[in-house]
Parts: structure tokens; C-alpha cells; sequence
């Protein structure tokens, strides 16, 4: 046990400690508004940081079951949907319900648990690639099943109307409120997220990722430690579609397509499987990359080098460049394949995550080395 | 060694998947011209162009944006105030993803337009109003048909293309003149297909035929469980309600299970040349009927000229709804002309009071935004056509 917790809380830059990284993280996150209130950039900007909040929710939440309980989940994106279209169904003209936000909030919480807990109960017993399977199939049928249940969701046409929020008395209208809004809610899904996997349940995630066998054998349930985080990462699904849909309101099937569970698996493979921070700058990075790349070459770029800096150039790098979005996930492949080559880990990775990649890290063999001699010695008691 | 295992393959399935999707992309992409910038002594004002010139829909995107640029070309000059104006077009592509939308949307809102054009279709149509709402900025889609869009009590959207309601019910009108008894409507459970088809299916009932309503999924290649339903039912119409290519292999199909006589039908979606070569050959293609959303040859004395400058200017034929795309623009700046205002409560009120004359012929706007014919309205407005040999003709 003491070997995982001094490894576990090693931090990624060794200088400083993670607390005040992640303490001005949210700084940077509650101070980045105020750029656009003062006019520094545009309101768009306030748009992209909100959608990619809602993304960290999501990473987050998925970070929970295939980072560190190991279970592959293609279909993570079913559960947003449901959270989304219960939301919509309960606070739009659409049936003419206003539910009120908190109890809907649980309300698309709750469906979303429900829905990982029926779904779990067959497929944990699965591993590896058949869960991936099983997954995958799981998100189409709940787009199929939203696309084609037309007398309840309206089908295709989607639903449109949605009322906007009150929280504690006061109505969420601007974009900006939405900012706050779900940066709180990021904020307690990241707190809720580490005292998790530092909690008894997250060693047994842990344990049951390394080797599902031996964690048994040393007295976890593993059908039980798995159900609660297929089930808790479900709940943070269902948060981020409700909040995602009284910000949008507007919605429809073709939002939760496989494409979008696949972003968000490689938004927590960039950032680091089984890293919080690493989920959080993943999930940043790739959904503000195509806003901030065509902001540079049509507007920043132009205001500083003059309207024609890219005449020069050859006639793919230009096209390249503005038309970046369309190439987007063509580079974001080759990271991945380069990454899982040169730093398997991620950007910012998880101490015990990178300690299994790397096992012939010098660091580790070195702590190996010692902690044998240790027991040798009679200076440590060997532990299972 | 697990997650070793288990991170590489994670790769594998994220590299596939991602190849895929840029593939799917970059496959439809239209290489985006850098636009010179004129000298110019007069004004500029912006005009948005929300389209989605990437994903599964970029043909459409294509044709839209050609469409306004011709417009922009024509338009550009106009006088308010007695200052001359030329427009500046700001395009900007949702690649038809709706979470995309309201992003390019506000974008368009920051760079101060005065109107926009678009978007392509109802979703993002539909995911994009309340922030043009918002802002008080006119939106004219040229495409977006979704019934529901107009229903929903927006002040800002207009359309210059007609509803798929309408549509459904020439459609379904059209099958019981022909005398049809026993009848199949099919749809690809796409927002466009499946409206129209419940549209069709409602008025079909109403008339007293025999409906079987079956459904594809967009992008199936394999329709025989449906066409095995089908003639189970025995049915002397089918009528599909998506696009070209999933009509052309249903048709196929239900040839090859010895049903060449049953008459087929659709609406805009199968209007295409494609059509034929989707369909096995003209054997199986010929004597195809459609209708379609804009006005008819016959109603629009401008198009044939219009046709001639789009080809000219691309090199391809003039595509789906250049032309309603092209008016929406002109519309927008003959309302912005008689208003004389660029404040978007103006241009909104002068949109409905305007008496509009372009390549569809004359228009105007209901006082919920949809289009409106001075001389015809209702379904007398959609026109009817059929597939003779390899082209389609207007039939009236």
C-alpha cells in the first residue's frame, strides 16, 4: 500500500507542487471571461471555453472507467444523450413540462445511473475489446433509439425550445452565466474524481486494472468496484447533458454520433489515461484547436503581419492552415501513434500509469532494487 | 503488460476511427479560396454565409455558397443613405455538426454582420437561431425545409425555399391523381426524409390509400429485408423520401425481387443525375417521378440564365438550391435597400413587407418567414417532374 502512495503522489513537474498547478489552472479558467467582458477577444471565445467545459465534464467522467478501472468505453457518449434528451423532454414546450433545474439535474443524473447500471450488468462481465464492442454497440442503439422513437423525442427534427435554467433564483441567460455555471460543476466532478481514486474503491479500480484475477483473489468484488464506476462515470455524463442542453437549447440525435465518444477517448489518451489533469488539458486542447487556429489565420495573424501575410506562401500551407479543421483529426491520429510510441503515459500522466509503461524505467528498477534489499535486510516487511 | 497492451490498442481503434472521419471530410472538401481584397472607395458592409462546406452534406454547401457569391457580385453597389455599399461575404463552415453551429454562429455575430444566409440544414438551423435571436440579426436559410423552424416563433428566420409539409402533401396529392391503390413510403430516418414521409403518409391515408410505411437507415446498402416486406404488401407505388443514392439501391433492389413495374416515386432528394447509375442503369431508372421544394421552371423566368452564369463561374451545373440561396441574399439586401437601415429590427420588418423579384420569380414572406408566391400558393406551387432516359424533365 505505502509503495502506491508515495509513487502516486510523485507530481508531474517535480518543482511545483500539483495542487497549486491544478489552484491556478482554476484561476486561469475563472479569470479567462474577463478577456471577453473587457473586449480583449471575441464572444465566440466564451462559446468554445463553454462547450469545452462541458467536454472536461465528459473526459472526467470517462477518465473514471478507462483510466482507472481499465475498462475500454466506445459508447461513453449514451450517457450524455441521455442526460441531454431528459432535460429536454422535462424543460421545453415539447410535452409543456418546467421542471425545475436541480430536480431535473438529478432527474438526468439518475437516468443516466439507471442506464449504466442495466447496461453494466451484462457487460462487465466482459474485458478488453469485447466491452469496447459492447459499448460501441451500446451507444448507437440509444441514438438509434432516440432517432427513431419519434411520438416521445421528435426524432430526427430534434428538440428545440428548450427553457433556460434557474439556480438558486436566478436565470441563466448569457452565455457567460453558462461559463460559471458549468465550471462549477467541472470543479466538483474533478474534486469528486480525486477523492475517489485516492478513496478504498479507487485502489480497487486500480488493482482490478492491473491484473482483474489477483485483485480478486485479494478480496475485491470486482463486478461491484466496476458497477460503481461505470455508474458514477454515467452520473457525470448525465450532468454534462443536462447542462449541455439548457445551454444549447436546442438538440437532436445527430449531436451524440460514435465520432463524438471517439473524440472524447482520445482526449483522455492525449491527456493521459488515468490522469484528472490530463483529462482536463485534453479535453481543452482538442476542442479549442479549430476555433483558435482559424481565429489565428483569418484574424490575429492578419492584424499583426498585414491582411496578405500568407501571399508568399505555398499554396498548401495556406489551405492547410485555413481549412486546419478538416485535418484536424488526421494529426490528431499520428499524435496518438507518435505518442504511444515516445510517451505512452500522455501529456500529463498518471504516476502508476506511467510506472506500467515504463517498466524499465531506471527510477523504478532502482526502487525495486532497494526495496529487495530492504527486505533482505529486514528493513522492510514484504508486502502483497 | 495489461495496459501496455491495452494503450496500443486503444491507438489502433482511435487511428481507424479518426482516418475514417478525416477521410469522410477531407473526401467532400472544397478547397476554400483566399478572397482578394478590392480596392475600393466605397463602404463595405458584412454579410454572413453559415453553411457547412465540409461533412456529408458539402455538395449542398457548394452550391450555396456559389450561389451567394454570384448574388454578392450582383447586389454588391447598392445605396443606403446615399452611401454606396459594397457586401463582404464572411463564410464560415459548421461541417454539419450542430454542437459546431452555435459556435459559428456567435463568430458571425462578432464580426458584425448585418444578415445571414443559411444555415445548409434544419439541425443547425434549428441550433443556431436562439443566438441570432439574440442579437437581432436576420437569418435567411435557402434550404433548411424542417416545417417545425417557422412554427417555433422566431422573430429572425425567413426561408426562401418551400416546407417539407408542403412538399409531402403535393407528394402524396400527386399519388392519389394517379390513381394508386396500394402504396409504400419509405424513408432513411434522416430529419428531412422522415418529415416528409409522415407527410406523405398522412395525406396517402386521408385519400384513402393502402400505406405500408417502411424505413432505411442512411447509408444501409442493403435494402432487402424492406423490399421482401414490400412485396409481401404488393404495393403499385413506392414512394422514398431520402436522398439519391439509398433511392437508387432500393430501386435497384426491388427489380431484381421482380417489382420493376411498381411505379417509383420521391421528393427533392432523389432529383438527381445520379439517380440513374445508383439505380443499375437507365432500364431501371426510367420513368421515375419527383417533386421538388423550389418553384418550377415555369415560375422562375431568371433560372435558365442563372444556370448558364453558375456553370460559367464553377464549372459544374447549377446544384441544389443555388438558386433559392442566391435570392436569399438578394432578398436580404433589397429588404436592407427599402428599410434604408442596417438595424436588423428594420430589415426584419421591411423582409416581410417586401416584394421581392428574382431567379425564383416574385416573392415574398408570410408573417412567420416562410416564402409565399403572389399568383399560386399550397401545393400548386411544387413542381412535378420525371425521369425520362438519363435527365429529368419538368412535367408541370
Amino acid at each position: 500500500m505505502s509503495r502506491i502512495r508515495n509513487t502516486s503522489n510523485a507530481p508531474a513537474l517535480p518543482w511545483i507542487p500539483r495542487w497549486m498547478l491544478a489552484l491556478a489552472a482554476l484561476l486561469a479558467a475563472a479569470a479567462f471571461p474577463l478577456l471577453v467582458e473587457y473586449g480583449v477577444i471575441q464572444t465566440v471565445w466564451i462559446r468554445v471555453g463553454t462547450r469545452a467545459l462541458v467536454y472536461v465534464l465528459l473526459a472526467v467522467g470517462l477518465n473514471l472507467i478507462m483510466g482507472e478501472t481499465g475498462m475500454l468505453n466506445l459508447g461513453y457518449i449514451a450517457f450524455f444523450a441521455i442526460g441531454a434528451y431528459t432535460t429536454a423532454l422535462f424543460s421545453s414546450p415539447r410535452f409543456g413540462f418546467e421542471v425545475p433545474f436541480w430536480p431535473l439535474l438529478v432527474m438526468s443524473a439518475g437516468l443516466a445511473m439507471l442506464a449504466g447500471y442495466l447496461v453494466g450488468l451484462p457487460s462487465l462481465r466482459l474485458r478488453g475489446d469485447y466491452l469496447a464492442i459492447v459499448t460501441l454497440a451500446f451507444g448507437e442503439v440509444t441514438r438509434y433509439t432516440f432517432n427513431n422513437w419519434e411520438s416521445v423525442t421528435n426524432g430526427p427534427g430534434g428538440i428545440p425550445g428548450i427553457y433556460r435554467p434557474t439556480v438558486f433564483g436566478y436565470l441563466v441567460e448569457r452565455p457567460i452565466e453558462f461559463y460559471y455555471l458549468i465550471l462549477v460543476f467541472v470543479v466538483l466532478a474533478v474534486l469528486l474524481v480525486a477523492n475517489l481514486k485516492n478513496s478504498r474503491v479507487g485502489r480497487a479500480w486500480n488493482a482490478l486494472r492491473e491484473d482483474e484475477i489477483a485483485a480478486e483473489a485479494a478480496g475485491i468484488h470486482g463486478m461491484r468496484a466496476k458497477m460503481v464506476a461505470l455508474v458514477i462515470s454515467a452520473a457525470i455524463a448525465g450532468v454534462a447533458g443536462s447542462l449541455f442542453a439548457y445551454y444549447q437549447q436546442f438538440i437532436n440525435p445527430t449531436y451524440f454520433v460514435f465520432m463524438q465518444s471517439v473524440i472524447i477517448v482520445c482526449m483522455i489518451v492525449l491527456g493521459g489515461l488515468g490522469s484528472i489533469p490530463g483529462a482536463v488539458l485534453g479535453a481543452v486542447v482538442l476542442d479549442s484547436l479549430p476555433e483558435f487556429t482559424r481565429q489565428s489565420f483569418s484574424s490575429w495573424l492578419p492584424a499583426i503581419f498585414g491582411r496578405d501575410f500568407m501571399a508568399g506562401w505555398p499554396d498548401f500551407l495556406r489551405t492547410f492552415f485555413l481549412d486546419f479543421d478538416q485535418y484536424r483529426m488526421l494529426i490528431v491520429g499520428l499524435v496518438i501513434v507518435v505518442m504511444v510510441i515516445f510517451r505512452p503515459e500522455g501529456l500529463i500522466p498518471d504516476a502508476l500509469w506511467r510506472r506500467e509503461v515504463h517498466q524499465e524505467d531506471p527510477r523504478e528498477q532502482e526502487h525495486t532494487l532497494q526495496t529487495l534489499f530492504d527486505i533482505e535486510e529486514g528493513k522492510q516487511d514484504l508486502e502483497v | 503488460m495489461f495496459s501496455k497492451r491495452m494503450s496500443s490498442r486503444v491507438a489502433a481503434i482511435l487511428v481507424a476511427a479518426l482516418l475514417l472521419a478525416t477521410m469522410g471530410l477531407i473526401g467532400c472538401a472544397e478547397p476554400e479560396e483566399v478572397e482578394e481584397p478590392e480596392v475600393s472607395e466605397r463602404e463595405t458592409v458584412k454579410v454572413g454565409v453559415h453553411t457547412s462546406l465540409t461533412g456529408g452534406l458539402a455538395d449542398y454547401g457548394f452550391a450555396a455558397r456559389e450561389g451567394i457569391k454570384l448574388a454578392a457580385e450582383d447586389f454588391s453597389g447598392f445605396v443606403v443613405d446615399g452611401v454606396e455599399y459594397d457586401i463582404e461575404l464572411v463564410i464560415l463552415d459548421d461541417k454539419g455538426e450542430p454542437a459546431e453551429s452555435p459556435v459559428v454562429a456567435q463568430n458571425l455575430v462578432d464580426q458584425g454582420v448585418v444578415g445571414v444566409i443559411g444555415a445548409l440544414t434544419s439541425g443547425n438551423t434549428n441550433a443556431a437561431l436562439p443566438i441570432y435571436e439574440e442579437a437581432v440579426i436576420p437569418m435567411i436559410s435557402g434550404s433548411a425545409t424542417l416545417p417545425d423552424i417557422t412554427e417555433e416563433g422566431f422573430d429572425v428566420f425567413f426561408r426562401t425555399c418551400l416546407r417539407d409539409d408542403l412538399q409531402g402533401a403535393a407528394l402524396g396529392e400527386w399519388v392519389i391523381e394517379l390513381g394508386f391503390e396500394r402504396a409504400v413510403v419509405m424513408d432513411d430516418r434522416g430529419d428531412y426524409a422522415v418529415g416528409l414521409g409522415n407527410e406523405v403518409q398522412a395525406t396517402l391515408e386521408a385519400g384513402g390509400v393502402e400505406v405500408l410505411r417502411e424505413e432505411g437507415q442512411e447509408g444501409d446498402t442493403d435494402f432487402s429485408a424492406q423490399v421482401a416486406n414490400m412485396r409481401a404488401f404488393d404495393p403499385d407505388v413506392a414512394i422514398f423520401t431520402g436522398y439519391h443514392r439509398e433511392a437508387g439501391l432500393v430501386r435497384k433492389q426491388m427489380v431484381e425481387a421482380g417489382m420493376a413495374d411498381v411505379q417509383f416515386m420521391g421528393g427533392d432528394g432523389i432529383k438527381s443525375d445520379e439517380i440513374v447509375d445508383e439505380a443499375g442503369g437507365v432500364e431501371n431508372a426510367d420513368g421515375m417521378l419527383s417533386t421538388f421544394s423550389g418553384f418550377s421552371p415555369d415560375d422562375m423566368p431568371g433560372f435558365s440564365e442563372f444556370a448558364d452564369r453558375f456553370e460559367e463561374a464553377t464549372g459544374r451545373p447549377a446544384g441544389p438550391y443555388a438558386e433559392n440561396n442566391y435570392d436569399a441574399l438578394g432578398a436580404l439586401i433589397t429588404a436592407i435597400v427599402d428599410a434604408q437601415s442596417f438595424e436588423g429590427a428594420d430589415i426584419i420588418a421591411a423582409l416581410h413587407e417586401i416584394e421581392y423579384q428574382g431567379v425564383m420569380g416574385s416573392f415574398g414572406f408570410n408573417e412567420i418567414g416562410d416564402i409565399e408566391a403572389p399568383d399560386k400558393t399550397g401545393i400548386d406551387l411544387i413542381p412535378r417532374f420525371e425521369l425520362k432516359g438519363d435527365t429529368w424533365e419538368y412535367i408541370g
